[in-house]
């Protein structure tokens, strides 16, 4: 019979590998999942992955089931993605504790860096689509971008996203329409 | 409702996040208001666009290396670990004596003394110079290996130049195989090892042992070698070792692995014998992988490997 989270836990806890394994298998490819479609990278997302589950090993004893298990993981795992600096590209990041202003202004920045003042003729018909695409996801502010991607590339509820971010549903809310509002802003040339 | 309200309620139609009753207001006032059907349908434009960024989706050989790699890290953390659990096991019994306690305060006495005495003296930065400590230097002869030099200073403009560095040394042992650190050792060098030659000692002179000595970890690592080395020759072996412990689920579903991902059909062919052997004693493969067993054993291109198949699949059924 399959063990439940819980039970795995406890053991877990006291020691045993095999049902630290079985846990890690239950949750992985989610969590791969998740750090692939925010790096886009693969080297990159099985490095978030392994410091994700290193978290969760070296918390696993703390754990007081005050939480599911899983919105632990998934918090563990977006508190990863959104400290990530990619060790390939230098990414334009900041700290997950800064407010909503400086996401503003790092939005406006990034929107500076990519758009190179072509007009939108030059830009649908020079560039790949989805390469544009890309970099206005990227262009998002790391909590703008992780809300953005849980929703629409891995289809989860806000409910279960404000769980993972550790937040509210109406800031998760927020979170997506500036993101909306800024892809937007920055994919009009190619819809419009 | 105001029109802002109602704009949100688009983005989060689009979301499927609206509750019935917003549903229903939202579709009463997109009946009366043009603005808003052209902003339904800009907003499904845009999420149409936004779909269209790069696919990027885990396939099993991604999630068999990112495990690969979590085992390796997961080993250097309990060796960290262990050595640290050590130390605080033993300095918690060294507190447990009142002479013991006794000597303690004695030495946070003189520790104290010394702190407060280098406290007042002038300082010196704690740097490693080749000067004055050549005994550090005599430290690096030809056994230490030198990696992950890192400059602080690299400008040679004042004659001098700072960095840090790592050095290893190599370290010599001899064991019995059923000794469990022994084991510990070579399982760590048949995941982790860079050299194919030296993860093959490993799983050979593991290979001399019965299952029944060896390490359960033993186990787990061959199936991850099995699944995941770059090397054929090393997967072949482990596979080798991997069939004297008994047949269970893991070992099912990486002979699995194997018949349908690995590149080299003599593998396929091991891994497919296995199966078989193991339908004979009464194991069987669930709808679904036989379902997956039939898919791929259909593409392949050896026809030894599908007349097996065949055998397989009837041995099953």
């Amino acid at each position: 019979m399959e063990l439940d989270d819980t039970d795995l836990i406890l053991q877990a806890q006291k020691g045993n590998e095999s049902s630290f394994e079985e846990l890690v298998y239950r949750y992985d490819r989610s969590v791969l999942s998740i750090a692939l479609k925010y790096t886009l990278d693969e080297d990159d997302a099985k490095d978030l992955y392994q410091e994700v589950f290193i978290r969760v090993y070296r918390g696993l004893k703390n754990f007081r089931f005050e939480s599911e298990f899983s919105t632990w993981i998934y918090r563990i795992t977006t508190n990863v993605c959104l400290s990530y600096k990619s060790r390939s590209k230098d990414h334009l990041r900041v700290s997950i504790d800064e407010d909503y202003d400086d996401e503003e202004k790092e939005f406006s920045i990034a929107q500076e860096l990519i758009y190179d003042g072509s007009s939108p003729e030059e830009m649908t018909s020079g560039a790949d689509i989805r390469e544009i695409v890309g970099e206005a996801v990227e262009s998002l502010s790391p909590k703008q971008k992780m809300t953005f991607i849980l929703k629409h590339y891995e289809g989860y509820k806000i409910r279960e996203i404000a769980e993972m971010l550790n937040c509210k549903e109406g800031t998760v809310k927020k979170y997506l329409f500036e993101a909306i509002k800024n892809l937007r802003k920055k994919l009009s040339p190619i819809y419009a | 409702m105001k029109h802002n309200e109602i704009k949100q309620l688009l983005q989060l139609s689009l979301f499927g996040e609206l509750k019935v009753e917003e549903q229903l207001i939202l579709k009463e006032h997109l009946v009366s208001c043009d603005e808003c059907r052209r902003e339904l349908e800009d907003q499904k434009n845009l999420m149409e666009i936004i779909s269209t960024r790069k696919k990027v989706n885990v396939d099993d050989k991604m999630l068999s290396a990112a495990r690969y790699q979590l085992r390796g890290a997961l080993r250097a953390e309990k060796a960290g670990r262990s050595v640290l659990s050590g130390l605080k096991e033993n300095i918690s019994q060294f507190f447990t004596t009142p002479i013991r306690i006794a000597i303690v305060s004695v030495s946070i006495l003189l520790f104290g003394i010394l702190i407060g005495a280098l406290i007042f003296r002038t300082s010196t930065t704690p740097v490693v110079d080749q000067a004055e400590n050549t005994d550090q230097f005599a430290m690096l002869n030809n056994d230490v290996r030198i990696s992950n030099i890192s400059f602080i200073d690299s400008d040679p403009s004042d004659g001098e130049v700072e960095f840090t560095f790592e050095a290893s040394k190599p370290v010599r042992l001899r064991g019995k195989i059923n000794d469990q650190k022994i084991q510990s050792v070579l399982t760590y060098a048949m995941l982790n090892e860079q050299n194919p030659g030296s993860r093959l000692n490993s799983i050979n002179a593991m290979d001399t042992e019965s299952p029944a000595h060896l390490d359960p970890d033993v186990k787990n690592a061959l199936i991850t070698v099995v699944m995941t080395d770059n090397n054929p020759g090393v997967r072949r072996e482990a596979l080798k070792m991997m069939k004297k412990f008994p047949y269970d689920e893991a070992f099912k579903k990486a002979l699995l692995y194997v018949v349908t991902n690995d590149t080299s059909s003599g593998l396929r062919i091991e891994a497919l014998n296995s199966l078989i052997e193991a339908g004979k004693q009464g194991y069987k493969l669930n709808q679904n992988e036989l379902n997956l067993f039939k898919q791929q054993l259909q593409q392949d291109k050896n026809n030894y490997i599908k007349l097996k198949a065949r055998t397989i699949l009837q041995e099953y059924n």
